[in-house]
């Protein structure tokens, strides 16, 4: 019973997450009114915050009571404890298998929709910013860990295209809920799209990122709860299966070739004057 | 936050079941507590609720260490929330309403809290290093990337007309 004892001996962390996951979920969800829509805060979110005013690496004045011992036991306990939430969100997926198979091929396709980052965010980077390199691993995918992965494996981290995905990544751990919290909340309020497309798209980045894009959209929309858990869960499940795959041959590929095609002429301009 | 967890490599991990069920069992009993505060729902309903998925996700641990072929963990306690209460499967209604007792945002609440203690000095770093410029990238990824699926799937809705 090892784990037992090291566990106990975390006893900080554990009671630090109960006090703070009480107070949170006493706060509840709050809407806050913007325009025809509106936000929806929800208790991970106050969780997140509580617990990062804690961390000692943000304030250090907390240092006494969550230590570096703690901070560095939270990040495997992070994967731990999402994994009842991936059950839970399994239950939810058998009972509506029906509504999954009648919408099947939206389920398939719409991991295609995950190219929207390069019609969106690569022209603001490179054309706008006038980023350089960094814009490949910034912009190609949603910088969750598979990506990382195939920027690690394709140019190491410590390239510009390593610097640029792992921007995206640490800035997705810290503000990934609140942004998927606010975009669930505006596209849901808009009444523009089918509730269930909303809640495919809620499947394509990290457990949290689906748990903040859901709980917002069962908020605004509560008579479709189950379809919406069902559906999001099951497009989660499917970018388990293909965002790999889509992100080294697809995406990484475009993005590249955009690149060279645009910026990257400028790049070997550069390059030919200085040698000359 | 390393939850997304897709396979991101093919060599099996050799987890630990022993320490993974210890571990689970106080991850589940914090989110139990989640589960009775927030959406009030009935202390022993709740226990019943978690014991499921409790079980479920052990399940799923065990395919990930013993399956003959690799699927991240998260994907194997997936399918075994799937098959446990898919229509066809005996005694899946009760399944169904068990878990039904454990509300899925009370879950991701203790998720987050750990991953607020666990912000380490490199990603502080990283993110003052990054600039705002990359802050405003990251948004355009995140639009980007939902907007597109949001409109993929709502066109072949459409499509489809169902």
């Amino acid at each position: 019973m090892n784990a037992l004892r090291g566990q106990l001996a975390l006893w900080r962390l554990h009671l630090a997450v109960i006090v703070i996951g009480a107070i949170a979920e006493m706060i509840g969800i709050r809407k806050i009114p913007l325009g025809v829509g509106a936000i929806l805060l929800l208790p991970l979110l106050y969780a997140f915050i509580m617990a990062a005013v804690m961390n000692p690496n943000l304030v250090p004045k907390f240092g006494k009571i969550i230590r570096q011992k703690e901070v560095q036991a939270a990040s495997p306990l992070i994967v731990i404890a999402i994994m009842p939430f991936i059950a839970k969100f399994g239950t939810t997926i058998g009972p509506a298998i029906n509504t999954i198979i009648a919408a099947g091929p939206a389920l398939i396709l719409q991991e295609l929709g995950n190219l929207g980052t390069i019609v969106l965010a690569f022209p603001l980077a490179v054309w706008g910013l006038k980023m350089g390199r960094e814009a490949i691993g910034a912009t190609f995918s949603i910088a969750r860990e598979p990506n990382l992965a195939i920027i690690a494996d394709r140019y190491t981290l410590k390239s510009p295209e390593g610097t640029g995905v792992m921007g995206v990544y640490v800035i997705g751990t810290l503000f990934g809920t609140f942004i998927f919290a606010i975009l669930a909340s505006l596209f849901a309020s808009a009444n523009l799209f089918d509730p269930r497309a909303l809640a495919m798209a809620c499947g394509i980045g990290s457990g949290s990122m689906m748990a903040a894009c859901t709980g917002a959209l069962t908020e605004v929309i509560p008579s479709m709860k189950d379809e919406i858990l069902a559906l999001a869960g099951a497009s989660n499940l499917l970018t388990y299966a293909t965002g790999l795959y889509a992100g080294l041959f697809l995406a990484l590929p475009i993005v590249e070739k955009l690149y060279d095609a645009t910026a990257g002429k400028k790049d070997l301009a550069a390059a030919s004057k200085k040698e000359g | 936050m390393s939850e997304s967890a897709v396979a991101t490599k093919s060599t099996r991990s050799k987890i630990n079941l022993v320490d993974h069920a210890v571990t689970l069992i106080i991850v589940c009993l914090v989110g139990l507590v989640m589960n009775t505060v927030g959406p009030k729902i009935p202390l022993a309903d709740g226990f019943m609720g978690m014991v499921v998925i409790y079980l479920i996700t052990l399940v799923g641990l065990a395919l990930t260490r013993f399956a003959p072929f690799y699927l991240p963990s998260v994907a194997w306690i997936s399918l075994v929330g799937i098959v446990a209460t898919l229509p066809w499967t005996p005694g899946s209604e009760w399944v169904v309403a068990q878990a039904k007792s454990v509300n899925f945002l009370a879950l991701a609440t203790p998720a987050l809290a750990y991953a607020g203690f666990a912000i380490a000095k490199k990603e502080i770093e990283v993110a003052k290093h990054s600039g705002w410029k990359l802050v405003l990238v990251a948004c355009f990824v995140f639009l980007g990337t939902y907007a597109g699926s949001v409109l993929v799937a709502e066109l072949i809705l459409r499509l489809q007309g169902v």
